[in-house]
């Protein structure tokens, strides 16, 4: 990358402006990644922060999430077959150790008496509703506290507390995780806020038009009402509108897309019955990352979350996602949900890159750094980011591996007949998790025929031969405006060596077709 | 244009032809034919839709990716000649 370091600089706010004109690092984006990020180089006395992002955070994934400090919770078949995999799995992990110092950091800062950290535990349970992918990934769960020598013992689930569901949908098998718990996302986001005040950041409730620069560097953005801030380095964390921004001044066809993963989930005050005391989750299930209710002090619970990759922006919320959530936390969790009285709806994009993995690193334009792509655990991995990205700021060593790199061609983990089970194993999983019904005399292998045909046409009609997640296969034959960008964006490296095999991430039993 | 240029229209036939596997069909294929009626799905449209960009060296405006763009030889003709100006 052509910047190793942050420009050193003599830049400083514009005396008696009520809005700085200069800055050494301005940030776009006020999720956690970005608030995380200021807070590091606050501590460090970098210089001049800025932070830039509209205080309702609408459509951001911080803002809605539910924030679970669970690396294992989170364990499919899929994270541990590949080094690539792995190599993300393990900044979870690391990611995972940072937290109670992130915390003890922050409670001074807390906005109410709630702790910022809800709980400390996680139970996971195996129920049938989910198909045959809820029971590999329980597995895979267990294979991997094992590997990593993590506590976790099997227990009765209906020894879990608050855990109450209807008889039909009750586990058959629950693990205790001790060491995965969960914080409020929202407190924490809040403590942030009162903290970077405290250290002197500036956090402007605004947005960014574009970025202000040449074919060779960034120098400043453009605010929504056309202020100018002068920037030493920019820094783009801005979520699922960080492609678009980049693009406003370096568009080229090889930066890979990043869709929105739009999700809902609510929180809701507890109105009887016994509460839940720790996360209480089941494993990451069709196209999505599982049923889940995590306490949120003060008598409320979040529960969650549905994930649909669309092709706009929005803070939208489908009533089949509503019905799904209600229906089947009552069903699943706790029949007293019927209940709780919902205090907030959360809607919000996760970003997702084609690959499925972070966008992380210097652009080839000087001054621009680009933090984005975490999907569904930037939350959790947003303390070790910033210390990273600070690192990098400041011209020394990361700490997280180079594959995450921004300017990468997608990182190939599978092959495309694995990726076409993959998807026909999601699908399966959606159809009984999703309460499908079909004819008494079709069955379960009709319905697979029919999704491996889908997935097989999907690819020929696309002409592509990178092997795609199940969530971006879904979403390319869903509609034709995905189809043209994740068609158009693979073609790129047509008759050039195909996609990238970085090093380090070995592709196992993956590879390309 | 030249007369051993094939019109816009001529090579959407063909195209269509030959993505909605139509080649016994084809002589009888009028240009406003509904083609979902033909046998077209959301996957061979998405194929289509590829084909009539990659030939033409045209982009669609985003408006136009919907079913009724691609419903026949004719209103896929008119997406082309206007994404051409």
């Amino acid at each position: 990358m052509s910047n190793p370091t942050m420009r050193s600089s003599d830049l400083v706010f514009a005396a008696g402006a009520k809005r700085p004109t200069k800055a050494d690092v301005v940030i776009i984006g006020n999720g956690a990644l970005g608030m995380f990020l200021a807070d590091e180089l606050v501590e460090r006395q970098v210089g001049s922060v800025v932070v830039v992002g509209p205080s309702h955070r609408d459509t951001g994934a911080s803002q809605a999430a539910g924030a679970m400090l669970g690396c294992f919770g989170e364990t499919t078949t899929e994270s541990l077959r590949t080094n690539a995999a792995r190599t993300r799995f393990e900044l979870g992990i690391s990611a995972h150790d940072k937290w109670p110092e992130t915390l003890r950091r922050l409670d001074e800062f807390a906005p109410s008496d709630r702790p910022l950290q809800t709980t400390t535990e996680s139970h996971i349970i195996l129920n049938s509703v989910g198909a045959e992918l809820d029971t590999v990934n329980f597995a895979a769960i267990i294979d991997a506290l094992d590997q990593y020598d993590k506590p976790w013992k099997e227990i009765d689930p209906t020894d879990i507390p608050g855990y109450n569901p209807r008889p039909e949908s009750r586990a058959l098998r629950a693990i205790h995780l001790p060491t995965e718990g969960a914080v409020d996302a929202r407190g924490v986001l809040a403590s942030l806020e009162r903290r970077l005040r405290h250290g002197g950041a500036i956090l402007l409730d605004q947005t960014v038009r574009r970025l202000v620069g040449s074919d060779e560097e960034v120098t400043a953005v453009e605010l929504d009402d056309g202020h100018l801030i002068e920037a030493g380095t920019v820094v783009v964390a801005a979520g699922i509108h960080s492609e678009s921004l980049v693009r406003t001044v370096f568009d080229v066809p090889d930066l890979m897309p990043t869709f929105p993963g739009l999700g809902f989930a609510m929180i809701a005050k507890r109105t009887g019955g016994e509460p839940f005391t720790s996360v209480v989750r089941t494993p990451n299930r069709g196209f999505a990352c599982g049923l889940h209710v995590v306490p949120q002090g003060g008598g409320l619970e979040y529960y969650g979350a549905t994930n649909r990759l669309v092709h706009t922006i929005s803070s939208v919320t489908w009533m089949a996602d509503v019905r799904f959530l209600a229906q089947y936390s009552m069903q699943q969790l706790d029949e007293r949900a019927a209940t709780h009285e919902v205090t907030k709806w959360c809607s919000g994009n996760r970003p997702v890159t084609l690959d499925g993995f972070p966008l992380v690193g210097w652009m080839p334009l000087s001054g621009l750094y680009l933090m984005t792509g975490t999907y569904r655990d930037g939350f959790h991995c947003a303390p070790l980011l910033a210390e990273h990205v600070a690192n990098e700021l400041q011209g020394k060593s990361g700490i997280i591996d180079s594959i995450f790199q921004p300017i990468r061609k997608p990182v190939a983990t599978r092959t495309v007949e694995s990726s076409i089970d993959e998807y026909v194993t999601h699908s399966l999983a959606a159809w009984f998790e999703t309460g499908a019904q079909a004819a008494p005399q079709m069955t379960t292998s009709q319905l697979t025929d029919y999704y491996r045909n889908m997935a097989v046409q999907t690819y020929e009609q696309l002409g592509v031969d990178y092997a795609l997640g199940p969530d971006i296969l879904w979403y390319a034959q869903g509609n034709l405006h995905g189809a043209r960008r994740v068609a158009r964006y693979l073609r790129t490296f047509k008759g050039d060596g195909d996609v990238d095999q970085p090093t380090g991430a070995t592709t196992g039993t993956g590879g390309t077709r | 244009m030249p007369a051993d240029q094939p019109s816009v229209a001529d090579t959407v036939r063909s195209l269509v032809t030959q993505r909605l596997n139509l080649n016994g069909y084809s002589q009888d294929l009028r240009p406003d034919d509904n083609l979902w009626s033909l046998g077209m799905t959301s996957l061979t449209c998405l194929g289509l839709m590829l084909s009539i960009e990659d030939t033409f060296e045209i982009e669609l405006p985003e408006e136009a990716l919907k079913e009724s763009t691609f419903r026949s030889i004719n209103t896929i003709s008119a997406a082309v000649e206007s994404s051409r100006k």
